[in-house]
C-alpha cells in the first residue's frame, strides 16, 4: 500500500474548483438526473440506465445518460460535465470500486448526492446510499446447482470479469464457497474477460487449445456466458460442456428455455434503478436517512423454473 | 556538469512518477475485501452472543408451517428476515420430530403439524449461503465497509456448522430417533416451495440426550 497524502492538496483544490463551478439553482427551476453507467456496450447496462430514465420522467425530472464505456477516466469527466452542468444528483454505476470513490467524493462535496446502482465503491458513507445486487449468494446458489449437475466431479473454467470491480469477486467467492468444497471439481483455467462477450469467446477458445476436455464454464455474467457458449458452438463442444451464466439477460433467459444455457442468477436492475431515482427524488424533498447499503436478492433461474422468470426479472 | 545533473535529476523525477504511478498484483492477489476484518473472530462472537439467544424466540416448526400453509403473506411479515429487497426471505425455525431418513446430503424429518406429519429436510452436505448470518435479523449491513466482509461472516458461520454441529449428531443419528433441531430457512416470498422446505442447521440433539452445539 503507497501513501497519497501528496496528492490531497491537489484533491482538495479539485474539490473547491468543483463547488465553485456548480450553478446556483433557484427552486422553480426543475431538477436534473445525471445517469452515469459504466457501459452501455452491454444490453444489461443499457436496461438499466433505462429504467432510472424512466423512473426520473415519471417523478418528473429530467436526466441524461452518461457512457463510461468502462474507463475510469471517463467516467471522472462525466462527473466533472455533471457537476459542472448543474444536475442535482448522480445516479451511479461505478466502473471500479476503489478507483470511482473520488468521483463521488467529489460530487458529494459539491453538494451533488451520488445514488449507486448495482456496483459498489469502497468507501463506507461515499456515496448517498448503494443499491446492490447480492451477487455472492446469488452465485452460491450457482454453485449448489453447478455441483448437483456436475454430480460433483469434473473440469471446469471460471471467465471472471473486470478485476476492480466488487461484483467480479462477490460472485467468484460465492460460486468458490461451494464449488470448492468439493477436491473432485478442479478448476483448469481463471481468467478475466471483462464482463466482455467478444472478449469471453476469445478467452474460452484460447483456453480450450490447452483444456479441450472441460466439463463446465461459470462465468461472471450473462454476456461472457453467450461468449463462451459462441466458443463452445465453434469447437463443437456446445452438446456437452454446460454453461452457468449471471445476470438474468434477455438472450440468456431465452438460451436456458432453449437448453443451452445451464442457468444464470436474475438480479433485479428495475428494482435498482427505480430505488436510486426514487431516493434522489426524496433527497431533493428533504429526507437525508438513507440506507447506507441496499442489497437486492437475486434468484437462480435454471430450466426448471424458467416459466416464472421473464429478462431482467420483469414482470410478465 | 549542470546539464548532468539536470538531467540525473530528470530520471530521477521520472523514475518516482512512475514508480508511484504503476504496481502489479496477481489476479489471484486481488479481492474486495478489507485487510482488516476478521470474519472467524466476527462469526464466533456473533455465534454465542446473538445467534444463540435469537434461537429462544424462534417459531416452532409446526407453528410456521401451519402459518405459511393458512396465511403466506402474515407468516413472512412476521418471521421473515432480510437484509435485501426483493423476495428471499429468511426464517429461524426450532422445532422436535422424528428421523425418517438419512441420507447422504441431508437428513429428513418428520414433524407434525396441524395437518399432519410434515416432512422436511435438514441439509447436512450443502451448508452454504446467507440462511443462518440473515435469519435473526441481528447484524446491521451499514456496520460493515463492504459487502465481502458480510460475506466471510457467511462462510464462517456456515464453516462452524461443518465443524462443530453436525460431525457428533451424524456420527450417531439413525432412522427412527426423536430429535430436537434448529436452523434457519430460506423461501422465496413469490414462489414459495412449501413441500420441499430445507433447514440449515444451527442446533441438532437428541431427545434423550445433550444437544450438540459448538463449544
Amino acid at each position: 500500500m503507497k501513501p497519497n497524502h501528496i496528492l490531497l492538496p491537489i484533491y482538495i483544490l479539485f474539490t473547491l474548483g468543483l463547488i465553485g463551478c456548480k450553478t446556483e439553482q433557484s427552486e422553480e427551476e426543475p431538477k436534473k438526473m445525471a445517469i452515469v453507467v459504466s457501459t452501455l456496450n452491454n444490453p444489461w447496462f443499457v436496461f438499466l440506465a433505462e429504467q432510472a430514465q424512466l423512473k426520473a420522467k415519471e417523478l418528473g425530472y429530467e436526466s441524461k445518460v452518461f457512457d463510461s464505456q468502462n474507463n475510469t477516466a471517463q467516467e471522472t469527466d462525466h462527473f466533472e460535465n455533471a457537476i459542472a452542468s448543474g444536475y442535482d444528483a448522480i445516479l451511479f454505476n461505478p466502473t471500479d470500486a476503489d478507483g470511482s470513490i473520488v468521483n463521488v467524493k467529489n460530487a458529494t462535496a459539491a453538494g451533488v448526492p451520488v445514488f449507486c446502482m448495482d456496483r459498489e465503491v469502497n468507501a463506507n458513507g461515499a456515496a448517498t446510499s448503494q443499491i446492490l445486487s447480492d451477487s455472492y449468494s446469488g452465485c452460491v446458489a450457482i454453485g449448489k446447482y453447478f455441483v448437483e449437475t456436475l454430480n460433483k466431479k469434473g473440469k471446469y473454467v471460471e471467465i471472471l470479469g473486470m478485476v476492480g470491480d466488487n461484483n467480479t469477486w462477490n460472485r467468484s467467492k460465492g460460486f468458490h464457497s461451494v464449488v470448492d468444497q468439493y477436491p473432485d471439481l478442479k478448476m483448469v483455467a481463471q481468467q478475466s474477460a471483462d464482463f466482455d462477450r467478444n472478449k469471453a469467446m476469445e478467452v474460452l477458445e484460447s483456453i480450450l487449445q490447452a483444456q479441450p476436455d472441460i466439463d463446465a464454464v461459470f462465468c461472471g455474467n450473462d454476456a461472457m456466458a453467450m461468449g463462451a457458449y459462441q466458443a463452445l458452438v465453434a469447437a463443437g463442444k456446445a452438446e456437452h460442456v454446460k454453461v452457468f451464466g449471471f445476470d438474468g439477460a434477455e438472450d440468456v433467459v431465452k438460451s436456458i428455455q432453449d437448453g443451452k444455457i445451464m442457468a444464470t442468477g436474475m438480479q433485479f436492475p428495475i428494482v435498482m434503478a427505480q430505488t436510486a431515482a426514487t431516493f434522489a427524488d426524496q433527497y431533493f424533498k428533504g429526507e437525508r436517512k438513507f440506507p447506507k447499503k441496499m442489497p437486492v436478492a437475486v434468484e437462480l433461474v435454471k430450466r426448471d423454473n424458467i416459466e416464472n422468470y421473464a429478462a431482467y426479472g420483469k414482470e410478465d | 556538469m549542470k546539464k548532468a545533473f539536470r538531467y540525473l535529476l530528470f530520471l530521477v523525477i521520472i523514475a518516482f512518477v512512475a514508480y508511484n504511478s504503476v504496481y502489479f498484483k496477481k489476479l489471484d492477489e486481488v479481492n474486495a475485501g478489507t485487510d482488516s476484518f476478521n470474519g472467524r473472530k466476527f462469526a464466533t462472537k456473533f455465534w454465542t452472543e446473538k445467534l444463540e439467544p435469537a434461537l429462544a424466540n424462534a417459531p416452532e416448526a409446526a407453528q410456521l408451517f401451519d402459518l405459511l400453509k393458512a396465511n403466506r403473506e402474515q407468516a413472512f411479515s412476521r418471521f421473515g428476515k432480510s437484509m435485501s429487497i426483493g423476495n428471499i426471505k429468511y426464517f429461524l425455525v426450532k422445532g422436535t420430530g422424528k428421523i425418517q431418513s438419512v441420507e447422504e446430503n441431508r437428513i429428513v424429518i418428520l414433524v407434525r403439524t396441524r395437518s399432519g406429519e410434515k416432512p422436511v429436510t435438514i441439509a447436512t452436505e450443502y451448508i452454504f449461503g446467507n440462511a443462518v448470518r440473515d435469519a435473526s435479523g441481528q447484524i446491521d449491513i451499514n456496520d460493515f465497509a463492504n459487502s465481502s466482509d458480510l460475506n466471510a461472516i457467511s462462510a464462517e458461520l456456515n464453516q462452524i456448522i461443518r465443524d462443530k454441529v453436525l460431525p457428533p449428531f451424524l456420527a450417531k443419528v439413525k432412522k427412527g430417533d426423536e430429535v430436537t433441531f434448529s436452523g434457519a430457512v430460506e423461501l422465496n416470498q413469490k414462489y414459495p416451495d412449501l413441500v420441499n422446505i430445507e433447514i440449515i442447521p444451527i442446533r441438532l440433539g437428541f431427545n434423550t440426550s445433550l444437544e450438540t452445539k459448538p463449544e
